[in-house]
């Protein structure tokens, strides 16, 4: 009962006759068990709700925005896609189908303006939503990636790379392709790029976007860039081109995990 | 238990029927409050709602059905019918996460809001997403300020666009609420903030919430933060604003989309409690607070706290 003290203090503020009022409120709130609902002092009284069946949405908003719902529906139900895969994004792995899917589809549309770009970067926090499998959808590609983010390349030199791969260890790992390391004690180890090992004597490009190379997520590695050349193509809209040409080849998204970042074992 | 009456279930029921029907939404009711010297006030919140209007699809997803615009205000309304003095309010991140906000750069969210009475909210980073241009647009759409008080616009187009802080009077008793943002650096693209100057969110809470209670005699003062509820690191936050600040009683928080399993309280430079609370993301949960406010001696207490979960779940007191 003493776990009551914080209520109990309340007390003082009521009149006797209010008082039974209140035990009344903390009683229905607590008549299974009154530690549950009452936390020990300088805590409050806690509960968790869940709405009744009854809870039905407001009319007049649902007709408030009924209009803008159905033109979004009108442009975002299309189909754009399959994926046979659940392309999901856990956080405690260095490596997530939906990262591979994102930094993938990055490369590819990045390859068809500049052939000659090895490598692609994103960073987890920028992918919004997971993908179900089954057909993907232009509202999903939205919310998978709302943002207005434009695509860039970056010229950097190896040992600027090198410092990108630190920072991808040390948040043990972000979305990339073309690029492939392990990571041990935090660190990044056996790192290649396009299939060779990492050479700080060479320059690299890499494709990535307007808000990383303008230092969003805290990146390291992208602020001295040899140089820059802005894509002028959405991040999104290179996500869609990606999706409607495997749909118009006839294949679905079917990404797998391929090792391209692991723990040292 | 000193000093409460012993009283057995049946003698309690009989009681509490001459108080009428008891509450199904939680919180105290009116009738406990005869006293003309007690005060109740509920906040209701929300935080980094990312322009989910409809509630999240059901695709199999883990939130699939969670949410939506339209049940949240039948909710707020009827809290509103059982309750007098009610403030709602946000923490920041309205807009941004589906097409809606692609769409129509705004409008959706800050009408809806408007029309379901939210009374401040704050600016969180994604409200940036458009650049300041996106936001001057699509900010008269809300009929209730923006606070920020950290975030000074002053050589941008949104000078005069936003406030430091609003005081709300409910039953007499002057709530103040100002609103803090986050490090601008690393967090939103230079190009899309050129020209706002990031203040020192500890030397400027501690200043303006002096000033409220002092100055303005506000009872009771709440920071509706996007800070974020708690780092690794030094990096501030709503633990480390609490821990730093003195006069501060409530921080609604955001930004991490935290579902906290219950407000926190830290005790401030003052030695008092700031109680710090954040409800997850994308409206799926809407958080309440019920304070009673003692007119005469200034004293105030957290009564009840809790978080409804927008779903068509049928069980109404799910602890």
């Amino acid at each position: 009962m003493c776990q009551k003290r914080e209520f109990c203090n309340t007390m003082k503020y009521f009149t006797p006759k209010n008082r039974l009022a209140l035990l009344a409120i903390a009683l229905g709130l607590g008549s299974a068990s009154c530690s549950r609902y009452f936390a020990p002092r300088e805590q409050a009284v806690y509960t968790k709700l869940q709405i009744d069946s009854t809870l039905t949405g407001d009319s007049t908003f649902l007709q408030l925005y009924a209009p803008y719902r159905e033109q979004l529906e009108a442009e975002m139900n299309r189909v754009v896609g399959y994926t046979d895969v659940n392309l999901t994004h856990p956080r405690d792995v260095p490596e997530t189908r939906l990262g591979n899917f994102f930094a993938d589809a990055l490369l590819a549309e990045g390859k068809k303006r500049h052939p000659d770009a090895e490598l692609s970067f994103g960073t987890k926090g920028g992918l919004r939503i997971e993908l179900q499998k089954g057909t993907i959808t232009m509202g999903n590609l939205f919310e998978l990636m709302p943002f207005e983010n434009e695509m860039v390349l970056l010229e950097l030199s190896g040992k600027s790379l090198l410092q990108l791969a630190q920072f991808i260890a040390a948040t043990d790992g972000q979305p990339v392709a073309g690029l492939r390391m392990r990571i041990k004690d935090g660190k990044a180890i056996d790192i290649t790029v396009a299939g060779k090992p990492l050479e700080l004597s060479r320059t690299y490009k890499l494709i990535t976007y307007d808000y990383l190379a303008n230092g969003g997520d805290n990146s390291r590695g992208l602020s001295n860039p040899v140089s820059r050349t802005n894509l002028g193509l959405k991040v999104r809209e290179a996500l869609i081109t990606y999706v409607g040409e495997q749909t118009r080849a006839g294949k679905h998204i079917n990404t797998q995990l391929d090792g391209r970042i692991t723990h040292n074992q | 238990m000193e000093g409460l009456p012993t009283i057995n279930r049946r003698h309690f029921l009989k009681q509490a029927g001459t108080f009428g029907t008891l509450s199904l939404l939680g919180g105290i009711p009116l009738a406990a409050l005869a006293n003309e010297d007690h005060i109740a006030l509920t906040i209701l919140h929300t935080n980094d709602v990312h322009s989910r209007i409809d509630p999240f699809p059901m695709d199999g997803s883990r939130n699939q059905g969670l949410g939506g615009v339209a049940r949240r205000a039948t909710l707020v309304e009827r809290i509103r019918s059982e309750q007098r003095n009610v403030l709602l309010l946000d923490a920041g991140d309205t807009v941004q996460g589906t097409p809606y906000f692609n769409l129509f750069g705004g409008k959706v969210e800050l009408e809806l809001m408007s029309k379901m009475g939210y009374e401040a909210s704050t600016i969180g980073n994604h409200e940036f997403d458009n650049g300041l241009e996106g936001l001057a647009k699509m900010l008269p759409y809300a009929k209730f300020p923006f606070l920020t008080a950290n975030y000074d616009f002053s050589d941008t187009m949104l000078k005069g666009k936003t406030r430091e802080y609003s005081i709300f009077k409910k039953q007499g008793l002057r709530i103040g609420v100002f609103g803090l943002g986050i490090e601008l650096d690393g967090m939103v693209d230079p190009t899309l903030c050129r020209d706002v100057r990031y203040l020192d969110p500890i030397a400027t809470a501690n200043t303006l919430a002096e000033r409220l209670k002092q100055d303005y005699r506000c009872s009771f003062v709440i920071c509706l933060s996007h800070l974020g509820y708690k780092y690794q690191g030094n990096k501030v936050s709503d633990v480390v604003l609490a821990k730093n600040t003195r006069n501060i009683d409530l921080i609604i928080g955001g930004h991490t989309h935290t579902f906290m399993p219950a407000p926190e309280s830290i005790r401030n430079l003052n030695g008092e409690l700031t109680t710090i609370n954040q409800v997850g993301f994308g409206g799926i949960n809407l958080g309440r607070l019920d304070y009673v406010f003692e007119q005469q001696s200034g004293r105030k207490e957290l009564v009840t706290a809790s978080s409804y979960e927008i779903t068509d779940g049928v069980s109404v007191w799910n602890g």
